[in-house]
Formats: C-alpha cells, structure tokens, sequence
C-alpha cells in the first residue's frame, strides 16, 4: 500500500446484492493521481463504446484522491462518473462534489467505488468501515432528502454518518435530478439522481474510521498550516466567505446571464441581494476547508441547511426571480425533491421566457400568465414539472471540457478549483509538494502535465469527439448555447422517445 | 489557567480541527484517531466540536479506578496515562461531556493535552469557533461579541 491511498476500489453489485474490493494497482495509482482519473481509466477499460444510462451495467463510480481525508486544505471534492441521461445517445459524463463524502469513502477503506447493478426493491448501501450491507429502503421511498438523511442516520444510531441520497426526483428518474449529502453538497450536471433511481438506490451511507497515512506527516503538517494560513489570509477569500461563489461572477459574467436584459433594472440586484442576505444565518464548509463558503438559512426561527450562492443566482436574477424569499423557496423545494439547481434553473429561465414572449402557449403553460410575480411563477411551473408526470424533459448534458490544465488538475486530486483555478490561492508546486509529502513520491510537473493529457485523451475517446483544447470554461453557469440547445432538444423529443423505446 | 474556547455557532463543520489534531498526535489522519471530535445536526445547520474542558473538579479523575487520570504540569490539562490506564471507559460514562474516546490501535482512552499550550486546532480553525484564550477569562469573546450585538441594537432603534 502506497501512503496517502487506500489501494482499494469497492465493487458493488446491487443485482446480486454483492459487494467485494479489488485492489488498484499502484502503478494505476502512480499514473492516474486521482479521482477523475481513476474513473476514467475504469470506463476505458471496461467499455469499448457507451451503454444506455438507464442498463444495469452503467456504473457510477466515486473516486477520490491521494489527498483526500487528510489536513490538506481544500481537498474534499470528489469526483463522480456514468454515462449520462442528459443526452438523447448516452455519453461519458463526469462531475465533481464538494463535502464530506469523499473523506468518509476514503476513511472507509477505499479509493474509488463503482455501483452497477439495478435493485428489484429499493435499497440504501449502508457501507462501515469497509463492511457493505444492503438494506431495504422501502420506508425511504418518496421521502424528502432532509427526511431520508436523518432516517438512516437514527436507524445506525450515530449522527456522524454521511448520507448521500436521492430525493423524490431521482425516484421518479428526473434526468436533472441529483444526489446530496449533508441536505447541501450535491453532485449536479450529471444526472445522478436518474442513474440512483434507475437502480432503485435510495441512499448511500458511509461511515469510516480508517486512518489516511502518510509518508513524511510532519513535513505534511507543516505544508498544511502554511497553506491553510495563506489561504485563509487571501484577499479574495473574505469576499468568497461572504458572498460565496457569487462573488466570482463577473460583471460581464452577469448580464450575459440573463437571455437578455428585458428583467433586469436598476437596484433590482441589489434588492435581491438585500433580500436574500436577510435569511442567511451560519456558515458550512467542505472536509477540511479553511473558506467555508456555504452558508445556511434562517427560516422563522428554524434553520435549514445550507445553500451556495452560486446556485442562489442561478435560481434569482438568472431566471428574472428578483425576489430573495422566492429564490430561497425555489433552492428550498430543489433540495428536498433533489434536484439539480443548475439545470433546474436553464430550464425554468427557458419556460418562463418561453410564456412571456408567447412561443410556448401550450395550454397548460397558458394560466401561467395570471400569475404576476416571476418568483410564484417559477414556483409553480417547477411544481407542475415535478408533479405532472412530465419526466421525459430531455436536456442536454453540461458541457463537460474545461479550459485550463489548473482545473483539471483540481479535479484529479480533488481540490477545489475555486481555490486553485479562479482564486490562485494554491500553486501547482504547492500541490506537488503535498502529493510527494503525503505518498511519498517525487513529482514534477511535467508527471503532472503527462497525466493531464492522457486522461483528456482518454475522456475524448470516451467521449467519441475531438480533442479540443481552448473550449469555454462553463463551471459556473450555464450560457446561452446550453439553453438554445434545451430548446431544440424540445424539437427532437419523438426522436429521443423512439430511441429510448428502442434501446 | 488557559483554556480552548468553543463558540458552536460558528462551527461549519469542516473537520480541520479533527485531522490536524490526529495528525499532530498520531501522524495519520482520522476522525477516530482525533481527540477533538466534530458533532453535527445538519438538518438544523448545527455543528459542535467536543473537546475535554479540563475541569477544576474532574469527575474522570474521581472515578478511575486506577489513578490514570492525570493533570500535566504547566498547562493543567487532564491526560490518561497509558501506562496505569486499563481500559475500562468510566471517566467516558462520568464525563458530562463525553469528551475521552478510545484509541482504536491501544484500547486506553486519550483526551486533549492541550498540545505543550499551543493547541493545533484552535490554529487550523479559520471558523472562529475554536480559540485559546491564555490566563484569564476564557468566555471573554462571546461577552464581546454579545455586547456588540446588543450595541447595534441599541444604536439602530
């Protein structure tokens, strides 16, 4: 076992009911450094072309870095991958998680964990200290998250264990739904909480007490401190603590989000903002994070757990919500059906453009108009998304290349890339030096580039496109083309439909 | 005597304390390895980091049977002696806190030893939840912050 991994990678089955570990290679390790990866080595392996999101066979894989559920800043990301249902023809998507679950798999005994298999009833993997059970989820079925997180955590009688799981949505096999964990960190833009459904896979549940060792700890610790106090110390971090990721959108960035300006006017932001600010109490922060940028909502004397400002926007001004307690409703109602902010929102923005300029006068859209406020609005065409039976939405998947090798190095270890990429807070020779102080090795860059080209190649293969290298970055939000491309997805619905009969 | 200051409220439940505490001490990282634990509600945004408090009348150390219970010269913190300590967990039942787990590898508890008076966590905790207050009056930060708060209000009306 190299220091800093596991060295193990959890099989699950949920056909069979069986769960067994396999051991990585530690020259897969070596070559891959982490979890974006490790995940894409595992899909090239063992599928020449995709297969459909909803077959058993699909996987979803968890893996994670090196550096994962230790004392280095910022690592508690994790990164996910399947084959999509955001897209009419399966494709190799992945996504990255901020929180906790991570650290819990890795402090579980494993680096990487791959779920295929379709369950007969619903079921919930109740994973400790690397002994796997399935349990029956019959009692979860149709609950909230918020419910089905607290459920499972009473049934094991401990508080601390991490619960990852699937709302209403996800059962009903939405393809935007997604998963959550701690009611606030989900995984979005990849249609997990379909791919959960599909398999009838209500919760994951983990709870470890595995320690990550290192090879040289004290040179570790102190690499740590010096960078969790840089870190902290950054001055962009101060306004990233308060405003969250909504902070890092730019002016420009702003009013192009909008489709156009029609809704915006003067001090409308600002209200919103005002408005918004009001409600919002404590803060939340990834394993082991010195920024805490997620915060948590004060609702009448309750608190509720946490929201990202960047999923605040997307919800808000984004879609012409200019009101905070609307947008707060909206975040509110995505997170206990367990749905994907981003997607939810380009849709919303979609439909609600859609009934005002009169291109989407279908009948049921039509009493849309008596309503007056934009935030009701949204409120109650989510509603009838969610409730009218109207599960074949067929939307595009997000855009998955990144622009910069940063980023993709962010992933492959697991970091933050709001730290590493927009802020800058950590360099390259910092990671380096916490890699090498924590497994041992002797990195350079140019490992580091090697590893960041082939796993690009490796994805573009998976992904059955050319490489391209100076693509948009669209992390943040969702752009215009997404949405043009929802709308022409409307058009080709029959022919998506056939296609799923088919398959 | 110094003490570590917890202000829940302001905990967001990240865990550094945890790892740089198990890190510091046992050079590997784990919750269960720490001897500041993170407990969380997270359906009502509530996390509070456990510690031993280091009582002026420690009932851990009027109930071990063995006398393992020990305050460290200096920084009066309360330690087990692993050398005396059995093993049997009653200063765990008698702590009103909970605070003393029990190490997975040696079977004896462990509790905070304040680390030689410089605490590592109240370092990594850019939360503000967890601070050393040195020599004096350890609640001195909440009555600031309250009577800031009760200020404003006052200022505003």
């Amino acid at each position: 076992m190299i220091n800093g991994w596991t060295g193990k990678r959890l099989r699950i089955d949920l056909s069979l009911k069986k769960a067994w570990s396999e051991d990585i290679p530690p020259a897969d390790l070596r070559q891959w450094f982490g979890g974006r990866g490790l995940n894409a080595s595992f899909f090239s392996q063992h599928f020449r072309s995709p297969v459909s999101p909803a077959s058993p066979e699909n996987p979803i894989a968890f893996a994670v870095g090196p550096l994962t559920g230790t004392l280095a800043p910022c690592s508690g990301w994790t990164s996910i991958a399947s084959f999509s249902p955001l897209s009419d023809f399966p494709v190799y998507g992945f996504t990255r998680m901020p929180g906790h679950f991570g650290a819990s798999l890795k402090a579980a005994g494993f680096d990487q964990c791959i779920i295929q298999g379709k369950a007969d009833r619903p079921v919930y993997l109740w994973i400790d200290d690397g002994e796997v059970k399935f349990e029956k989820a019959d009692h979860l079925w149709g609950k909230e998250t918020t419910e089905t997180a607290v459920t499972v955590q009473e049934e094991k009688g401990d508080r601390s264990v991490e619960v990852l799981c699937i709302g209403p949505a996800g059962e009903r096999q939405i393809p935007f739904a997604n998963v959550i964990h701690r009611l606030s960190w989900t995984g979005d833009r990849l249609g997990l909480g379909y791919l959960f459904g599909v398999k009838q896979l209500k919760a994951v549940a983990i709870r470890g007490k595995k320690p990550v060792t290192l090879q040289h700890p004290k040179q570790f610790l102190d690499l740590c401190l010096g960078l969790k106090d840089q870190i902290h110390k950054g001055q962009k971090i101060r306004k990233l603590q308060e405003k969250g990721a909504l902070s890092l959108l730019s002016r420009e960035e702003r009013k192009d989000t909008r489709n156009d300006n029609r809704w915006l006017f003067p001090g409308s932001e600002k209200q919103w903002a005002t408005s918004l600010w009001a409600n919002l109490s404590g803060w939340e922060g990834c394993f082991s994070c010195p920024v805490h940028c997620g915060r948590s909502v004060q609702d009448q004397e309750k608190c509720l757990a946490g929201i990202h400002l960047e999923k605040a926007w997307h919800l808000g001004p984004q879609i012409g919500v200019y009101s905070g307690e609307w947008t707060l409703k909206l975040h509110r109602f995505c997170q206990a059906e367990g749905l994907d902010p981003f997607l939810t929102a380009s849709l919303l923005g979609r439909i609600l453009e859609g009934v005002e300029t009169g291109t989407l006068s279908e009948e049921d859209l039509r009493q849309m108009d008596e309503i007056e406020d934009q935030g009701e609005r949204a409120f109650a065409l989510l509603r009838r998304i969610i409730d009218g039976g109207k599960d074949e939405f067929d939307l595009s998947a997000p855009p998955v290349s990144e622009n910069e090798d940063l980023d993709i190095l962010a992933d492959i270890v697991s970091f933050c890339m709001i730290v590493v990429n927009r802020l800058n807070l950590m360099t390259v020779s910092n990671i380096i030096d916490l890699m090498n102080g924590a497994t041992g090795y002797a990195l350079t860059i140019q490992d580091l580039q090697d590893a960041i080209s082939k796993i690009r190649q490796m994805e573009s293969r998976l992904q059955n496109k050319k490489l391209h290298w100076n693509d948009q970055s669209t992390l943040l939000h969702l752009g215009k083309g997404q949405i043009s491309q929802i709308l022409r997805k409307e058009e080709r619905r029959n022919v998506s439909d056939s296609y799923r009969t088919a398959s | 005597m110094s003490a570590i200051s917890i202000i829940p409220e302001r905990c967001t439940g990240c865990q550094s304390c945890e790892m740089a505490c198990s890190l510091s001490h046992e050079g590997s990282c784990s919750s269960s390895l720490s001897r500041i634990r993170m407990k969380k509600w997270e359906e009502i945004s509530v996390f509070m980091p456990t510690v031993c408090q280091h009582c002026e009348k420690p009932p851990c150390m009027d109930i071990c049977p063995t006398g393992a219970r020990k305050r460290l010269p200096g920084t009066d913190a309360m330690v087990t002696d692993e050398k005396q300590c059995v093993g049997c967990k009653s200063c765990i039942y008698a702590c009103p806190y909970g605070a003393p787990a029990i190490h997975p590898a040696t079977k004896r508890t462990m509790t905070c030893d304040l680390c030689k008076g410089q605490p590592l966590c109240t370092q990594v905790c850019t939360a503000g939840a967890l601070s050393y207050v040195p020599e004096g009056d350890p609640s001195m930060e909440r009555k600031r912050a309250f009577a800031q708060t009760l200020f404003h209000s006052m200022k505003t009306r």
